[in-house]
């Protein structure tokens, strides 16, 4: 027997069937011994099943657990609360917090390191120059390690004419 | 502290003035003389002085007739350097100076040439 036909059975004894399908139908359980084994066993599980179902009761009552299910379909489509603004100060504070710490590590970190390629070598802060000379300048040459000071020594009016080098020889 | 004072002449020729028993500069200290903004070409020693300087300790260095260094040691690397010339203190500078290092002090001399006191630590 074919699936469509069983279900033809079973719409046959829940009286779902025209007058015509129905006559068909009951003239098939009376020719084949099948269709009658099928017919008496989805009685049988009908009627067990009725009886099951006769003996589940709510533990409330219809009206409470209904009002259950309506209130609980109202909190879920209830719309989602709006934020209200938060004051003008506190955004400000949220913002400089973070700045105000990320610059005192930027201020420390300036002061603390050295800058590259002179460690060891001569800084401004070690740097001592008396110059009796107005017109002296210094360069340094951080690379070479070397620090040159240019003296306006010997001033013209002191050089000795023979001398090749100046006063300074 | 180990150092080494030169007196340098620089001129645009190549070769020293007549009479001049100047030698060629070391390599190492002509090297550096290159990198810094000097325009001479040329640079001869004159005069040369190997010392050593103990911390805490001032000596006096003559680099030539009429010039000398003063040179006092600090703690570390600081070294105070002071030029005389001619009696008259010109220039007093107190500068860390590490191994390897050249303190260069320099000025014009006639017909466009140069003097140079260069003060390089050896050790």
């Amino acid at each position: 027997m074919d699936y469509n036909a069983q279900l033809k059975l079973q719409a046959f004894l829940d009286g779902e069937l025209s007058e015509a399908e129905a006559s068909e139908v009951a003239d098939l359980v009376a020719r084949d011994r099948e269709t009658a084994a099928l017919r008496e066993e989805l009685r049988n599980t009908g009627r067990a099943l009725a009886a099951f179902e006769g003996g589940i009761q709510l533990p409330e009552s219809r009206e409470f657990f209904w009002s259950k299910v309506q209130r609980e379909i109202q909190r879920l489509e209830a719309p989602a609360p709006k934020f209200a603004p938060a004051p003008l100060f506190a955004r400000w504070r949220r913002l400089l917090v973070p700045a105000s710490a990320f610059a005192l590590v930027f201020v420390a970190a300036v002061a603390l390191i050295q800058p590259v390629g002179q460690a060891g070598r001569t800084s401004a802060a070690d740097v001592e120059t008396a110059l009796a000379d107005a017109g002296a300048f210094t360069y340094r040459d951080y690379s070479a390690g070397t620090t040159l000071v240019w003296l306006t020594y010997p001033a013209d009016n002191e050089v000795a004419e023979s001398d090749e080098m100046g006063t300074v020889e | 502290m180990k150092l080494q004072a030169f007196l340098l002449w620089g001129t645009d020729d190549n070769k020293p003035p007549e009479g001049k028993a100047y030698k060629p500069v070391e390599p190492d200290v002509l090297l550096k003389l290159k990198d810094l903004p000097l325009k001479w070409t040329s640079w001869f020693e004159v005069n040369r002085k190997d010392f050593s300087l103990a911390q805490g300790e001032t000596k006096e260095v003559p680099i030539s007739e009429k010039c000398k260094l003063n040179l006092t040691r600090y703690v570390r690397h600081e070294v105070e350097v002071t030029l005389i010339g001619k009696g008259k203190e010109v220039m007093k500078r107190k500068q860390s100076l590490p191994k390897g290092e050249m303190l260069v002090l320099g000025g014009n001399a006639p017909n466009s040439t140069a003097w140079l006191v260069v003060l390089k630590r050896l050790e």
